[in-house]
């Protein structure tokens, strides 16, 4: 099993990085979507708002560059009909899940890689402690690709392939989005002193419980796509 | 017996309104909208129950008829989730001057729309004739499922201003609203099956008229 | 392995193997058995189900009913013992373009857990006549080379048994040949091949049976030296056309 996991795995990563097709497309869209939000956000990115623009800035860019990715784990396997050549091999379907979300998680990392300091610039932010923000940004990560690895691999033969993919996704990532920028607003230091009104983002809660929430959240999703991915892809 | 459950539908949901407005009238008088929204609130989640388990029995049994009344309670339980946050803005606006906040419910509400909503576009646009897009359906009510209560819990990062005890002064009110949740729940019960019904009756003719 | 499949040796074996799509009976109650070192044609028309029904014993549909016995192993109870006895050639060649030919044979020997890998990728390159193309994009061969490729993925891992559908669409005469020599020692050395072709009459010199496929129901299983070839392709044509 493990054998042909690093087989897919390692597959994935090398046709990925010769196509050099969707890791630039990534990197490049999330550079953009931080510019564009810096842009139209001049006036509320000075001073106290930053914090909360950057983690905006940085989740939307995160969310939206992920979804390429997802989308490409099964893209490239409908040419061809590599996708047969993978369900004919005696592997469990679980385990081409896994290959595929490893090889998104991936991806992923070096799009952080790259765009992350990216924000971190454009919005001047200072981060209190780099090693937790890899990790939220792990958690993160494992959420949109758990999901969106089981999904990619439903909406292939559609006609809206990406937009279709992309409300999937969006609407079942939603609810992890308040925690995560809560852990980020915690990480660049941008604590609110008071609950002020019904604003979207005067919170109330602890860096730990953000976080344990994302832990479960990535569990939850990432145990059950793995289990349903049969299904998806069963002809 | 559909007939009798419409019927009874209609005449609790009239009872409701007609007792609710006059002889259990609550005040202020935007709070009456309560008699609407909460038995709506009820069945948009009720029908999201029908979707889980017919969801789990399609995959389980590969049985047509669990996929057909998963996607008749889908339906149904969009346009609950409709009227749910509809009447949810309206109630506040008028109570406490926004059209929305994100506090625990409002966001679970609103999720549950979109719930509900890329179910249906997922339904459309997935090819592969009859099984295939009510697998997909199938693990996506589901997975969606999952995500309900994690809505819930996240949303409790932020304060809630909505106020979800009114007690209710008179056996009144307390009568109405029951009778509009029963009435309710009794449309829901109808409407899906009325919906499965044309459902199969709209496949057995594609099916006619295949080659 | 059942009783019956040790006394006859059966390399391959399905049984009353049934499919429908929505309500269109595709395949219905096949019975197929076919001994190790045997070469199969299928034939049949258009939608006959020939495709479908490979794909069923591919294990990449799952049929209604009726059951698929691969080398003894049952393909519903022991998918993965049976997935290794079987290697499929299809339309698609199931190649990455963006891999070399070593590189996608290197693939499938990990997928397929092939011992002494580097060996047998040789082997095969050899045999299907790639080892110059070895270091050669997938994505730049050509139809007739794509086909080798794919021959030499199928037989990687040693299969029991070969599923070929239409493997000689799209190939000129020289490839044609190359195919048929590649199956002919394929059968020679023990293994079984069920091939569906459009072009009846090199299907029936490959093979040494030939099965026709009508509405889903087999209609005619033969050996091919039975078989008057001219009258059964007359026969076969006038009916094709009637059917259209």
């Amino acid at each position: 099993m493990w054998l042909g996991l690093r087989a897919i795995l390692i597959k994935d990563i090398v046709v990925e990085l010769r196509a050099r097709q969707v890791l630039p497309t990534m990197v490049v869209l999330g550079m953009l979507i931080v510019f564009i939000l810096r842009m139209a956000s001049e006036s509320a990115s000075a001073g106290a708002g930053a914090p909360v623009m950057g983690a905006a800035a940085l989740w939307i860019a995160f969310l939206f560059s992920g979804l390429l990715a997802q989308e490409r784990s099964f893209a490239a396997e409908q040419q061809n009909g590599c996708m047969d050549g993978l369900l004919l091999a005696p592997l469990d379907t679980g385990t081409i899940y896994l290959a595929k979300l490893l090889a998104n998680i991936i991806l992923l990392t070096i799009f952080e890689a790259v765009v992350v300091p990216l924000v971190l610039m454009a919005f001047h932010l200072r981060v209190v402690g780099w090693g937790r923000l890899a990790a939220v940004l792990l958690l993160g990560n494992l959420g949109i690709s758990s999901v969106g690895t089981l999904f990619s691999a439903a909406v292939q033969l559609t006609r809206t392939r990406g937009a279709l993919l992309s409300i999937v996704v969006l609407v079942l990532l939603m609810p992890m989005m308040i925690p995560a920028s809560f852990a980020l607003l915690v990480l660049f230091g941008a604590l609110p002193e008071r609950v002020i009104g019904s604003g979207s983002f005067a919170f109330v809660g602890s860096f730990q419980a953000a976080v344990a929430y994302m832990l479960a959240f990535d569990a939850i999703f990432t145990v059950a796509s793995w289990l349903l991915f049969g299904v998806v892809v069963e002809e | 017996m559909r007939q009798l459950l419409f019927a009874l539908a209609f005449l609790f949901l009239i009872a409701s309104t007609w007792i609710g407005l006059t002889r259990g009238q609550i005040d202020p008088l935007q709070r009456n909208i309560l008699y609407v929204h909460v038995p709506n609130s009820v069945c948009a989640l009720v029908c999201f129950v029908v979707v889980l388990v017919t969801s789990i029995g399609y995959l389980a049994t590969a049985g047509q008829t669990w996929d057909l009344v998963a996607t008749a309670a889908a339906e149904a339980g969009f346009v609950f989730a409709t009227i749910l946050n509809a009447t949810g803005m309206i109630f506040s606006r008028a109570e406490w001057n926004v059209w929305w906040t994100p506090s625990p419910r409002l966001v679970t509400s609103a999720i549950l729309w979109f719930l509900y909503a890329v179910y249906l576009i997922l339904r459309v646009s997935l090819p592969g004739g009859q099984r295939r897009p009510a697998r997909i359906c199938a693990v996506f009510g589901i997975i969606a499922f999952l995500d309900v209560p994690l809505v819930y819990i996240s949303a409790r990062f932020i304060p809630d201003i909505h106020r979800p005890n009114f007690s209710f002064d008179s056996a009144w009110q307390t009568g109405a609203l029951m009778l509009g949740m029963a009435g309710t729940v009794l449309l829901a019960a109808g409407l899906i099956w009325l919906r499965t019904s044309l459902l199969r009756d709209s496949l057995k003719l594609e099916q006619e008229l295949l080659p | 392995m059942t009783a019956q499949d040790e006394l006859t040796g059966a390399a391959l074996s399905i049984r009353a193997v049934s499919k429908t799509f929505v309500t269109k009976p595709v395949l219905r109650s096949i019975d197929l058995v076919v001994p190790a070192g045997e070469a199969v044609c299928l034939c049949g028309i258009n939608g006959a189900g020939k495709s479908t029904l490979l794909r069923v014993i591919a294990g990449l549909l799952r049929p209604d009913s009726g059951s698929i016995t691969i080398q003894g192993y049952e393909l519903r109870r022991e998918p993965e013992k049976s997935r290794r006895q079987l290697g499929m050639i299809s339309h698609a060649s199931m190649a990455y373009p963006e891999l070399t030919v070593s590189e996608n044979l290197a693939f499938a020997a990990r997928l397929y857990d092939v011992p002494r890998r580097a060996e047998r990728i040789e082997e095969l390159l050899t045999s299907t006549g790639l080892t110059s193309y070895r270091h050669d994009r997938a994505g730049i061969l050509s139809r007739g080379l794509l086909q080798r490729l794919a021959i030499a993925r199928a037989l990687l891992h040693r299969p029991a048994v070969l599923l070929a559908d239409e493997p000689f669409t799209g190939l000129d005469a020289g490839a044609t040949e190359d195919v048929r020599v590649i199956f002919d020692r394929f059968v020679r050395d023990g293994g079984t091949i069920l091939m569906t072709t459009h072009d009846l009459r090199l299907g029936l010199q490959c093979c040494r049976r030939a099965a026709v496929l009508d509405r889903g129901v087999l209609i005619l299983d033969a050996r091919t030296e039975k078989i008057d070839a001219q009258r059964f392709l007359d026969d076969y044509l006038s009916y094709a056309r009637s059917m259209s």
